[in-house]
């Protein structure tokens, strides 16, 4: 049925961060990890995976002494989530 | 939040749902304008009571206003910024750093006569007219464009006035158009969509 969904973008924890970055700039990782609610093992590793598809840039670095990550959407995850979006609507209207 | 695979209507909540947070997170809640906005307002108000009752120099609470604007500055500067950047985030402290610029340039050339003292708070008011038309449609805020208009109105009307005090009075109306009335009105908006 949703074979013709991107799989990488077509799970809960992927999606809600890919939704999330799509929406601002850049965003740090404990952002994600409060707003979708993810244990942070869970979420490095969908977030490894969507930085392997090339759909976001994970910059690590230091501030005050703390480690942090920073997340930011590519322009190619830009374009995967836009054609995501868009087979969901032509699913959506062909179940009307 | 598990990660197993979705109907198409969970993916549509999902995208919804997160693309809300991230909004929400970007809202203003109009405090720096409100803060801004009273400081500049009791500054024009105390100044014109001071040119009344002659209690101290006629720029005394201009000067303070300075110093507790540039310490306001540098507290802003070192505040951490916040966890997700936004477009309208890096937009608004550009807009901000090149408003202080400007306004600093005013100030200095109202202190080296370059230009007068009244038509250099006119200047300044219409200088507050255009950072609130930049700041409402960034942020898609009707009163704060509809205050930038009115503030450009009270700006013409000071380059006409011969009077300081008239000046400062026209100044005060600037600021509440400008920045107090959108501040407040943006305040509330943010309230109810933080209790809802």
């Amino acid at each position: 049925m949703f074979k013709d969904l991107d799989p990488i973008l077509h799970s809960q924890l992927r999606l809600a961060t890919i939704s999330l970055l799509i929406s601002v700039k850049e965003a740090e990782f404990t952002f994600i990890k409060e707003k979708t609610h993810a244990t942070a093992g869970n979420l490095s590793v969908q977030v490894n995976k969507l930085k392997e598809a090339g759909y976001i840039e994970v910059i690590k670095q230091f501030k005050d002494n703390y480690p942090q990550t920073i997340c930011k959407i590519t322009t190619k995850g830009i374009k995967a989530f836009e054609a995501y979006v868009k087979d969901l609507q032509s699913y959506l209207i062909i179940k009307k | 939040m598990p990660n197993e695979t979705l109907t198409e209507l969970e993916s549509l909540a999902i995208i919804q749902q997160m693309i809300a947070m991230a909004k929400k997170e970007q809202q203003d809640d109009g405090k720096s304008r409100i803060i801004w906005g009273w400081l500049l307002f009791s500054v024009s108000i105390l100044t014109v009571i001071n040119l009344h009752l002659q209690l101290v120099s006629t720029f005394f609470f201009w000067n303070i206003f300075s110093v507790l604007t540039i310490v306001l500055f540098v507290l802003r500067y070192f505040k951490s910024p916040p966890k997700a950047k936004t477009y309208t985030y890096d937009l608004y402290n550009k807009l901000n750093i090149g408003f202080l610029i400007l306004i600093c340039f005013v100030i200095v050339a109202m202190n080296v006569e370059a230009v007068s003292v009244l038509a250099g708070f006119a200047i300044l008011m219409s200088t507050y007219g255009f950072w609130a038309l930049i700041y409402g449609a960034v942020i898609n805020f009707k009163p704060s464009i509809v205050g930038a208009f009115a503030t450009w109105i009270f700006a013409f009307a000071a380059l006409f006035v011969k009077s300081f005090e008239w000046v400062m009075v026209l100044h005060a109306a600037a600021v509440m158009a400008g920045y107090i009335v959108p501040g407040h009105l943006a305040n509330i908006e943010f309230r109810k969509t933080a209790i809802q």
